[in-house]
């Protein structure tokens, strides 16, 4: 495993992990995103985010920039942040041999999304962007935002399911039973017409 | 470069720029909307994401029913994937990334290019103006009273209705009730209340009451055929709740009768009707023309074609600026023209929060008789409370990816098993990963998930400027920054408390507060009447140049969802522009 795709694993495993212990609300709840392929759909995006504008880039044939291996190399940033400034709970005690072996993919789960909070807030780079004006390195901030939001909305729509599938794991387990063309759900009106009145 | 003359051009075919489009071509007056986005439902654009298709659309026979049903698959990472969805922030070439914002801090920005712009996704919501947001604060020009003709003929034209009560909307009120919010039944909001929504939806039919005869427990089977609500069986709502998906049904319908009233289903037809107003999809502007010197008047715009990449020209003796809260400051910033200080500035954004509460079945039995709360059954927000001077608190609800996404995971500070929430009205809060995350997403179905819409005060210190470092083929890209004053924190934080009351006492068994980062979607102001424009929505600055969007509005109308208020304003500046430079207007909507 690449250390971009083991450093995605490592987010996505702390996001949306296996979860044996909810096993008794059924099977389909227990497992997460790696059992979904969903790193390498958050890779595929994170990769197209930003276009190519010609350059050294466009000359080798890019179409977008590839992100994902710096904002891997973000995190293991941040993880060394969280160790140094002494904010980590857990320590190394992630089993790394699962995902890349980088900083951030040693750390326990909690302890990698303390250190991605680092990126967005109270960190070297949103320090470093408030005490230069920056608004280059303040966008680190909002990549780091963008991360959560992006796996935990790819994770629970239909993105992940296989061709053919109805519905992806994630309307499973949110019982989701998928687009409709309509609901006989109707109670009656609280109002049948707004007034004009009186201001 | 090819080059033609029109009357009017507006840049864009947003949720405001048909509705001027429409008032204009009633006028007699010629109109060209060049739109940056794919034209959806459209016969000269068969696949609008694949290929570069026709060159512009005149003719209200263009619009397809049938295309509209292939292309809005109600399906949220197919529609809604702010990267890759077809609903997004970017050219209609699905092989190619959005267009690119500078946003230094944390935010999401959920804002649509196309025609329909941002309607596209929108809920259909259209409240008034709170009153006291336009006559007690500082910042309109105008009264209250100027702007309710146009809301009139708004609330006729597209409808606007109060939504059905749905059991999800029950479950809501009866907390209002419990909280001691009494029934506001009018137009014009002046004290806290709750309320049904004033939705741009036609109501549903008969047959769709609860007890009409159809079978819910049916049309929950995943996979199943669920083809019963169609066109021209069915007419109106059909209670789907796929608003944030397009909202295209009742499926089989021509695109002026889909239920959902986005721009591009209820005002794009009728302006089209008019015989004067043509779209240019795929147009994106990327400079406003100009003579003059310092009396400088503007002369057309200047755009790109996405796909081919060519530069062209139209000429016009009026430009509408009508590109949204973010690219109009950005064209104007980009075009050279003055700036005094107010040019992007000022921007609110109802700084959302929402809060969520989850009950159990026998709560809900006894309350509504069913046991689940049902968030993804009937309108996407149908109910709402009212508070004027604070802002408002309404039933949000949404497909499971939008929720995670909203819900749980675009939520700033502390991660929530890092908070402590003892003495607070929530049991969680903010962000939620794990077995919580997951936990909370199986109770989908019993969880009833409400937003905040903060009564936001325009600041100069946020809004949109130029990110000279970073150009895309557009030029330099918009810079945008929005950070929340302590009293617009106070009132969010007010609301939050307010909804978590509402979700208690209708009796959930927990509460979750997102402490939601800054989520740019209602964007007001950044343009604003009375500081960049004078009452007529004309620039103070450059002649023949007005704004026709919600920048144009002159604060965030007091938390009221913005839409209705937006394009009650473009109808009136449509009768300014007319008035000022097309030899007047015989029978006026309102007075100008």
């Amino acid at each position: 495993m690449s250390h971009t795709r083991g450093t995605f694993a490592a987010l996505v495993d702390a996001l949306v992990p296996e979860t044996p212990e909810l096993a008794d609300r059924g099977e389909e709840h227990v497992p997460g995103g790696l059992a979904v392929g969903l790193e390498e759909a958050i890779i595929d995006r994170v990769n197209n985010f930003q276009e190519v504008d010609g350059g050294v880039l466009g000359a080798a044939g890019y179409d977008a920039t590839p992100m994902a291996p710096a904002v891997a190399v973000l995190l293991d940033t941040a993880a060394a942040e969280l160790l140094v400034r002494r904010r980590s709970e857990d320590g190394f005690n992630s089993p790394a041999e699962a995902f890349a072996g980088g900083p951030f993919s040693r750390l326990s789960r909690e302890d990698r999304l303390r250190a991605l909070r680092l990126l967005e807030d109270e960190g070297v780079f949103p320090r470093l962007a408030d005490r230069f004006d920056s608004a280059a390195l303040g966008t680190i901030q909002f990549l780091a935002s963008s991360l959560p939001i992006l796996v935990e909305f790819v994770y629970y729509s239909e993105a992940t399911a296989d061709d053919g599938e109805e519905r992806s794991l994630g309307w499973q387990q949110a019982d989701y039973p998928g687009p409709a063309d309509g609901y006989p759900v109707g109670m009656g009106y609280e109002i049948e017409d707004f007034e004009e009145n009186d201001y | 470069m090819y080059e033609r003359d029109t009357d009017v051009v507006v840049v864009g075919a947003g949720g405001d720029g048909p509705a001027l489009a429409w008032r204009l071509g009633q006028l007699g007056i010629d109109v060209t909307i060049l739109e940056a986005g794919p034209f959806y439902g459209n016969e000269k654009w068969e696949a609008p994401n694949d290929a570069p298709g026709g060159e512009r659309s005149g003719n209200p026979s263009d619009l397809s029913g049938k295309l509209y049903d292939e292309q809005f698959t109600s399906k949220e990472a197919d529609m809604n994937d702010p990267v890759t969805g077809k609903l997004r922030w970017g050219p209609a070439d699905s092989d190619r990334p959005p267009w690119q914002r500078t946003v230094p801090q944390q935010a999401l920005i959920s804002q649509l290019s196309g025609v329909g712009g941002t309607t596209q996704h929108y809920y259909a919501n259209h409240p008034r103006a709170f009153v006291t947001s336009v006559d007690d604060q500082p910042h309109w020009p105008i009264d209250y009273e100027e702007l309710v003709p146009y809301y009139q003929l708004l609330e006729e034209t597209h409808p606007v209705e109060p939504a059905p009560t749905t059991p999800k909307a029950e479950v809501f009120f009866e907390g209002a009730r419990r909280s001691g919010y009494d029934l506001n039944d009018g137009y014009n909001v002046t004290e806290a209340g709750y309320r049904p929504f004033p939705n741009a939806i036609p109501q549903p039919d008969e047959r769709l009451m609860r007890d009409g005869g159809g079978d819910v427990e049916e049309d929950n089977v995943p996979g199943g055929e669920n083809g019963q609500y169609r066109y021209p069986d069915y007419e109106g709502d059909t209670l789907a709740m796929h608003e944030h998906q397009g909202g295209p049904h009742p499926r089989g319908a021509p695109m002026r009768e889909r239920a959902r009233r986005s721009s591009n289903v209820s005002l794009v037809p009728r302006a089209l009707d008019t015989g004067n107003v043509e779209i240019r999809p795929n147009a994106f502007a990327t400079g406003i023309l100009t003579e003059g010197g310092a009396a400088e008047e503007a002369t057309g715009v200047e755009f790109r074609d996405t796909w081919a990449g060519t530069t062209e020209r139209i000429h016009a003796d009026v430009v509408v600026l009508a590109a949204g809260c973010i690219e109009t400051p950005r064209l104007w910033l980009n075009s050279g023209l003055p700036d005094n200080g107010w040019v992007g500035r000022g921007l609110t954004t109802h700084h959302f929060d929402f809060v969520a509460g989850t009950f159990d079945p026998d709560t809900l039995e006894a309350l509504i008789g069913q046991r689940a709360v049902e968030p993804h059954q009937g309108q996407a927000a149908g109910s709402r409370v009212d508070v004027p001077g604070k802002g408002g608190i309404a039933v949000n609800t949404f497909a499971p990816g939008i929720t995670a996404m909203a819900m749980y995971a675009a939520a700033q500070g502390e991660w929530a098993f890092d908070r402590d929430t003892a003495g607070e009205p929530w049991d969680t809060a903010g962000r939620l990963a794990g077995r919580q995350l997951k936990e909370q997403m199986a109770d989908y179905r019993r969880t009833l998930t409400l937003i905040c819409h903060t009564d936001d005060r325009p600041r100069q210190e946020n809004g949109v400027s130029i990110d000279e470092t970073t150009e895309d083929e557009h030029g330099p890209v918009p810079l945008v920054e929005w950070e929340a004053h302590p009293e617009d924190d106070a009132r969010r934080d007010d609301l939050a408390r307010r909804a978590a009351e509402i979700l208690d006492e209708a009796g959930a068994e927990h509460v979750h507060r997102t402490d939601a980062a800054p989520i740019l979607l209602h964007m007001q102001s950044s343009m604003a009447m009375g500081k960049v424009l004078d009452t007529g929505c004309e620039a103070k600055d450059v002649s023949r140049l007005f704004v026709a969007d919600h920048s144009a509005l002159s604060n965030g109308v007091g938390g009221a969802n913005p839409t209705h208020s937006g394009q009650a304003l473009a109808l009136r500046t449509a009768e300014a522009v007319a008035e000022r430079y097309f030899g007047g207007v015989d029978d006026p909507i309102g007075s100008v």
